[in-house]
């Protein structure tokens, strides 16, 4: 491996100021189910390599899949660097592997057993629900990433990913339809019968079908409905739309934006998510860093660019494929819980909404919050129960207005893929059915 | 070309003929790329790459087996690993497929200028001049330009005997205004691209005028309250429309897994106006959504999806033809090599109708322009669409501007309320595409003519 090394010492002009190498590995092998049965097997193998060079204080960027074209992609690097900016951020001088986000398990990964262990899943929803079409869709992944820099970093870790996602449609007697699924992901192969069961609760709750007026409601958002809104507040503490001017939390740090309940940061360094990694696609390490304190903008996310830039601190923020130059980039994004249990808030709830899935949610304007999204799977809660599914119907509103006035966050929370959100509870959004 | 690709497609062309299988293909190709952003009064970045890749889909006994790699000299291990893969399911239902003939040919894009004959220097100018105009306002906060181009040499190899080349050259190029004024921000952006060369990006002046001018407009514009409304859809919505809303239905995959859809999309039912042809049509060249063949070999053609206003057709990939035992139309598709075809759509449009535009304005005495689109989703019958901005419309004329226009309904009912439709058929591309089941962006074009729409859902503050 030392080779590479010695390809790019050898190709890289006297005058580079400084280089770095990013090689990604990844063999993979999905399997999915369609239709209530096993349909294929894949097994994906990914492996290339992305450098950059600064020259004269300028970053020159290229890729190549082929070990014997680095060479080729050097030149061009070079070629590009006169036209790039001007980037005088020093690269890091160590890289230490504290962990992996890997598990050694993940070699126990077996088609056969998760082809049993599918079928099982799938015939657990049938036996309840024999009209139900069922995909699932399962993945494992096991990678090896490996950065390399003219400051003498020579570093790598492993990373191993299993995902599973369940999704049932049912049509009712009536014609309605109903789609909902489940998924979870983890460093290794895990369980999942109680996915199942969870579809089969919810698809005897939604079974019934609910009508309540338009107008202003009171709306819980479940985990997996909350981690879509959230990922639109969370863009706006990206360094690099901060830096442009065009994120909402620009030039107001240290000010209060939220409701004090509200605290959020970015953690790369949490154990159990395989969105984790102890030093980032740059070499940079990982940071645990508080965005959002008590309702007040505390920090941002930045890669080494933006992080110049904005002056602050790089926390580890640097993602890249080979492909592609570094952009800033989450890594696991934690909405901090809050105290009430989420029984209680649907306990005392006289008339309300539980939301569960969205359809359109993101596709307004949100660098201002603005949301509006069709209900998905939505529950009716009246005098403290749910008590069945309201359909054709949307809300909509602004979040950051939301955010900032009565907002109440549940003691219990979920890891939704690399975001971790409570419930999260408005007391008065717009609603029409 | 490149030899060694050449080497590898002449191996892999025995390979699959002498694999045990019911049926399989080898897809390899080589291509590079080029893309330079700029954001603001800076370069963002500049990438140029190249990369190579490939892979076997094996269907054996009924069931199929994947395998996409970087490493194409290997192409002999990897179809010997899907063929065991592909041994290893037992089926308990067996998935199997139309058979075709086979077809060996080559295939060439033409183009008026080789996007690989001009420099960089001058690709660079051409996106910085564009970017200047993106920036030409003092409302205007950041902006985003983007040149892409990508230049593949793809072999596609079945055991049916086909062996095709297509020398494939894309290009295209988006661009973003953001405007501010306070805390209101609004982007907006529009792209253009296609399979041919330079020409498809040189002299888009007036593109960039139209992106810069519209994101200032709209820092004025007011929010369109929620309520039903008489929409007249412009062309790039009408075309959003009948891609996302309708195209998708229209896909064999969305039809024959869901026994909701396979009661509603009969052949013959009424879906709309007699007025109303959908049509998906992957022949037309230069537009984004040309193929010469799909990712499965077969050739494309001009399907009728809606003709006079009844359905008359659908999209199928070799899998899903077999299953609906209906023709493949071409529309098997994947992103790239290293990903496996699935149901896609190509370049989708409603035909021109009877009426002028003026006509269709004239018609309208309170109602909604809606002009463009920012975003939209599906959930089978159900749709979301943002549109880009639109206008008051008040005994045929324009009258104030708005934003954050939320059109919602029910597809067939809102198919169903199509009053009239236009003659300025326009057809639209761009570097975003289509994304489906994790594969995106597909390129793909869609458009329509003008169409008044009545009992339009509006989503906003009443």
């Amino acid at each position: 491996m030392t080779s590479i090394i010695s390809i790019i010492e050898s190709n890289v002009p006297e005058e580079a100021s400084w280089y770095d190498l990013i090689e990604i590995k990844s063999e993979s092998t999905p399997i999915s189910f369609k239709n209530n049965r096993i349909h294929s097997i894949f097994e994906k193998e990914n492996h290339g390599f992305g450098i950059r060079i600064n020259i004269k204080g300028r970053t020159g960027f290229s890729y190549t899949n082929d070990e014997s074209k680095i060479k080729n992609a050097v030149k061009r690097a070079v070629d590009m660097s006169p036209y790039c900016e001007i980037e005088s951020f020093t690269l890091p001088s160590s890289a230490v592997k504290v962990f992996e986000p890997y598990d050694e398990s993940i070699s126990s990964f077996d088609p056969d057993e998760e082809i049993q262990k599918g079928s099982k899943a799938i015939g657990s929803i049938l036996k309840k629900f024999p009209g139900a079409n069922i995909d699932l869709r399962i993945n494992m992944s096991a990678g090896r990433m490996r950065i390399i820099n003219s400051r003498g970093v020579d570093a790598s870790y492993r990373s191993s990913y299993y995902s599973v996602s369940l999704s049932a449609t049912v049509i009712s007697d009536k014609g309605t339809k109903l789609d909902i699924w489940e998924s979870r992901s983890s460093l290794y192969p895990v369980k999942y019968e109680d996915l199942a069961d969870m579809l089969i609760e919810k698809i005897g709750i939604a079974s019934v079908e609910k009508n309540t007026g338009s107008g202003k409601i009171p709306v819980i958002f479940s985990p997996k409905a909350a981690a879509g809104l959230i990922r639109i507040a969370a863009g706006g503490l990206n360094g690099r739309s901060v830096w442009k001017g065009i994120s909402f939390f620009a030039g107001k740090k240290g000010e209060q934006v939220f409701n004090k309940e509200f605290t959020l940061y970015d953690d790369p360094l949490l154990r159990d998510s395989p969105f984790s990694y102890p030093f980032d696609d740059e070499g940079t390490p990982g940071k645990d860093k508080v965005l959002i304190e008590n309702g007040a903008v505390k920090n941002f996310i930045a890669d080494l660019k933006y992080a110049e830039k904005l002056e602050i601190e790089p926390g580890g923020n640097g993602a890249r494929g080979y492909a592609s130059p570094p952009s800033t980039s989450f890594s696991n994004v934690v909405v901090k819980p809050g105290s009430t249990c989420c029984s209680d808030m649907i306990k005392d709830m006289r008339r309300g909404i539980l939301v569960e899935q969205f359809i359109g949610l993101g596709q307004s304007n949100t660098l201002t919050g603005d949301f509006s999204a069709n209900l998905d799977l939505a529950y009716l809660i009246e005098n403290g129960s749910i008590t069945g599914r309201v359909k054709d119907c949307m809300i909509w509103g602004n979040l950051f207005d939301l955010l900032k006035g009565d907002v109440t966050l549940s003691s219990e929370w979920e890891r939704r893929g690399s975001l971790y959100t409570p419930y999260i509870f408005f007391p008065s959004i717009d609603y029409m059915a | 070309m490149d030899d060694r690709l050449k080497n590898i497609a002449g191996k892999a062309a025995s390979i699959i003929s002498g694999l045990a299988c019911d049926y399989g293909e080898i897809r390899i190709s080589s291509s590079s790329n080029m893309s330079i952003a700029l954001s603001g009064k800076n370069v963002d970045l500049i990438t140029t790459g190249e990369s190579s890749g490939g892979s076997v889909r094996i269907l054996k006994d009924g069931a199929w087996g994947f395998v996409s790699f970087n490493d194409i000299d290997r192409v002999e291990y990897f179809a010997k690993k899907c063929l065991s893969i592909a041994s290893h399911i037992n089926a308990k239902e067996r998935s199997d497929i139309i058979r075709s003939k086979p077809v060996k040919n080559e295939f060439f894009i033409k183009t008026d200028k080789d996007f690989n004959d001009v420099s960089f220097d001058e690709k660079f100018a051409l996106i910085n001049s564009y970017n200047d105009i993106l920036n030409s306002s003092e409302h205007i906060q950041t902006t985003n330009a983007l040149y892409r181009d990508i230049d593949s040499k793809y072999f596609y190899l079945n055991s049916e005997g086909s062996e095709i080349f297509y020398d494939k050259k894309y290009c295209g190029i988006s661009l973003a205004s953001v405007a501010k004024d306070g805390s209101i921000i609004q982007p907006f952006h529009e792209s253009v691209s296609g399979y041919g060369g330079y020409e498809i990006v040189e002299d888009r002046y007036d593109l960039a005028e139209k992106v810069v001018k519209t994101a200032v407009d709209l820092l004025k514009a007011e929010s369109l309250p929620g309520g039903t409304y008489s929409v007249i859809v412009d062309q790039k919505l009408s075309g959003v429309f009948v891609h996302e809303a309708f195209g998708h239905l229209s896909e064999g995959d969305s039809i024959h897994e869901n026994e909701r859809m396979k009661k509603i999309m009969v052949r013959g039912r009424r879906f709309g106006p007699d007025e109303l042809n959908i049509i998906d049509d992957g022949t037309i060249k230069g537009l984004p959504g040309f193929i010469p063949f799909d990712d499965e070999g077969i050739l494309p053609e001009k399907t009728y999806l809606i003709k006079k206003g009844h359905l008359s057709g659908r999209l199928h990939s070799r899998e899903t033809a077999y299953k609906m035992n209906e023709p493949p139309t071409g529309s098997g598709r994947a992103i790239n090599v290293m990903r496996q075809p699935i149901v896609r759509m190509t370049n989708t449009y409603i035909e021109n109708g009877p009426c002028t535009p003026e006509e269709i304005f004239d018609s309208v005495d309170k109602g909604v322009y809606a002009v463009n689109v920012i975003g939209g989703q599906t959930n089978l019958e159900m749709f979301t669409f943002t549109s880009g901005y639109g206008y008051e419309i008040k005994r045929g004329k324009r009258g104030r501007m708005y934003r954050d226009i939320i059109l919602s309904g029910n597809v067939f009912k809102t198919m169903m309320n199509i009053e009239m439709i236009g003659n300025d058929l326009k057809m639209f591309g761009g570097l975003g595409g289509c994304g489906k089941e994790g594969q995106g962006p597909l390129p793909v074009s869609f458009g329509g003519p003008h169409m008044l729409i009545k009992d339009v859902l509006t989503g906003g503050k009443q």
